[in-house]
């Protein structure tokens, strides 16, 4: 069974429990995703045409933040994989709801598992609107099961 | 062309307005994506060659208007020097030491420290230099990017009317009513102050529960690697220093702001080459030499406006719509600035309602002043209303939503909605509470 787990630099410990919990580990075949949000950089470029120059940042300026976006995504894939050893590591640039979607149709995973909003995305945990934007997006469009693991504290 | 055949005072009137409104919306839609520079030269150039504006009153205009083109250059030139040395790089770091691992307790000094950049350096470098930085501080210490990216878009605006020199467009508005430092300090500091409170508050409510963690201070970077030379990062603090002080004495002499932000970067590019940390032609890169373009376009078609009546006329509409009052000039004038701000953009507003304040010299005096402090106001913190540049921006924005295609800038647009029309209202009545 393919498991693709969405990881948000805060979710890996209970990512691993769950999927640990649900099936034993020869069964699995599992991959760590963990997506850049490239959200930020169109903010940054439309606030740099307001100001009216061009959406472009210097190329200095844009290789630190790519770095720190680099460094920051490994970190977080290394540290899921201390919890899921053996898992492959998936690291992609975009929207995260579209990129996780379009990677578990061509990875073709049986099954997603994600937080339903990320614990610093300052949402509610349960009840109404605790499922954010991204698992939102991900339930609607996947191509296979989803399994949304609850932060517990 | 009308040089040589003059048309009647009307054809003429109303051919400059066309030329105008077409080149304000032009600016407003941006159409096959052209940059505002080349639209406001094209209305120029056109009133030009139709001869609606005589060439020697256009030169007049822009050399006029001298202080204005080379203070956006000082200015522009001295934060990339700054960059150079990787101050704001330096000093965002410090910020996150400070913090001692809060996020809450960063994302406060973040406001500080947007505030004084804006306050130094103007707006400009906290919204283009320091955003930037603070995402890639904050994507290290994996906390989120959101609230970081908007209290920093939000505080250049919002704190860039501390001092005369925090925002071109008060150069712009300066350059034209003298007002000395004491009069801009008593209208619009403590305005400043109220509004940044506010804007604080406001975000810390909003972002509450995003920025509850805490971060290892561990996954900072040294602050002693974003400094790339020691001797000139120290000569650029102190040159920076001797700026700012150079700035409040020269806006108190009512000596030209221009020449200290001009020698201030001249300084830093000695140094630069002298320690050779940059070069004449990496400043030059950093500099949007089309803003030139911009605003010397948007002076001429001002110009040309200002022959038909029409500005003063639209000064006189403001004046009765206040009743004369300077509790009416201070809301009149701040409603008016916020929502041409929005519509256009806030340096051919400025001119505009620059150019439009020239007709109300006849009333009272704390009704000009109240006119004057309103637009500085409106135009620095209405952009923070859409935030995203301006309603065209957000329409189009909110077409894409409906297309299911998701865009971010709306979210900048919500939290703008929410929290800049309290700025407004609790600035501008501050600001008539200060004129009386």
């Amino acid at each position: 069974m393919k498991v693709l787990c969405c990881l948000d630099g805060t979710n890996s410990e209970q990512i691993s429990i769950a999927v640990k919990n649900m099936l034993p580990a020869n069964q699995l075949t599992l991959g760590l995703i963990y997506v850049i949000d490239s959200g930020p950089h169109g903010e940054l470029e439309r606030q740099r045409e307001r100001f009216l120059r061009p959406p472009a940042l210097n190329p200095q300026r844009s290789q630190q933040m790519q770095n720190a976006e680099t460094s920051t995504a490994q970190d977080i894939l290394q540290e899921g994989a201390r919890y899921l050893p053996g898992a492959e590591r998936i690291q992609k640039t975009g929207r995260p709801e579209r990129e996780i979607v379009n990677f578990a149709q061509e990875w073709k995973a049986d099954l997603i598992v994600i937080f339903p909003r990320s614990p610093r995305s300052g949402g509610p945990t349960i009840g109404p609107k605790s499922v954010g934007h991204v698992a939102r997006f991900v339930l609607d469009h996947a191509p296979c099961p989803v399994l949304l693991v609850r932060q517990t504290q | 062309m009308f040089l040589i055949f003059p048309l009647p005072a009307l054809a003429r009137t109303l051919l400059i307005t066309c030329i105008a409104i077409m080149t304000l919306v032009g600016i407003m839609i941006r159409p096959f994506k052209l940059d505002e520079a080349r639209i406001a030269l094209a209305g120029a150039a056109l009133l030009l060659i139709a001869g609606l504006i005589p060439p020697l009153d256009a030169l007049t205009t822009l050399l006029q208007d001298w202080n204005i083109f080379l203070f956006f250059l000082g200015m522009m030139a001295l934060s990339a020097l700054a960059d150079a040395a990787g101050l704001f790089d330096w000093l965002a770091v410090q910020a996150a030491r400070l913090a001692g691992g809060s996020a809450r307790r960063l994302f406060f000094n973040v406001f500080i420290l947007g505030s004084l950049i804006s306050m130094i350096l103007s707006n400009d470098a906290t919204a283009l230099i320091l955003t930037p930085i603070v995402y890639t501080l904050v994507t290290r210490l994996r906390l989120p990017a959101l609230p970081f990216l908007f209290a920093c878009t939000f505080i250049a605006d919002t704190a860039s009317f501390l001092l005369p020199v925090s925002n071109p467009i008060n150069i712009i508005v300066l350059s034209t009513f003298k007002l000395d430092l004491w009069t801009f300090l008593r209208l619009l500091f403590i305005p400043a102050l109220v509004v940044i409170s506010i804007n604080m508050l406001v975000f810390f409510l909003l972002y509450r529960r995003k920025l509850r963690d805490q971060f290892d201070i561990k996954r900072l970077t040294p602050a002693t690697e974003a400094i790339r030379h020691r001797a000139y990062f120290r000569y650029t603090c102190s040159v920076l220093l001797l700026v700012a002080v150079a700035y409040i004495v020269a806006s108190a002499a009512q000596f030209p702001l221009s020449i200290v932000a001009l020698a201030g970067a001249a300084l830093l590019l000695i140094g630069a080459l002298r320690w050779k940390q940059s070069t004449v032609k990496d400043i030059s890169g950093h500099i949007s030499w089309s803003i030139f373009g911009f605003i010397a376009g948007m002076f001429i078609v001002v110009r040309a406006i200002e022959d038909t009546h029409l500005t003063a006329q639209f000064g006189q509409l403001l004046l009765s719509l206040s009743g004369g009052h300077s509790f009416g000039a201070v809301m009149i004038g701040t409603a008016g600035a916020t929502i041409g701000t929005n519509l256009i953009n806030n340096v051919p507003m400025a001119v505009v309602l620059t150019s439009a304040l020239h007709s109300t010299q006849h009333a009272a005096l704390s009704t000009r002043l109240g006119f004057i402090a309103a637009t500085i106001f409106g135009c620095d913190l209405g952009p923070n209303l859409t935030t995203v540049g301006s309603l065209a921006t957000v329409l189009w924005l909110l077409i894409l939503r409906r297309r299911n295609i998701e865009v971010s800038g709306l979210d900048y647009f919500k939290v703008g909605i929410i929290v800049t029309p309290v700025m407004l209202a609790a600035g501008a009545l501050t600001i008539w509470l200060l004129l009386r």
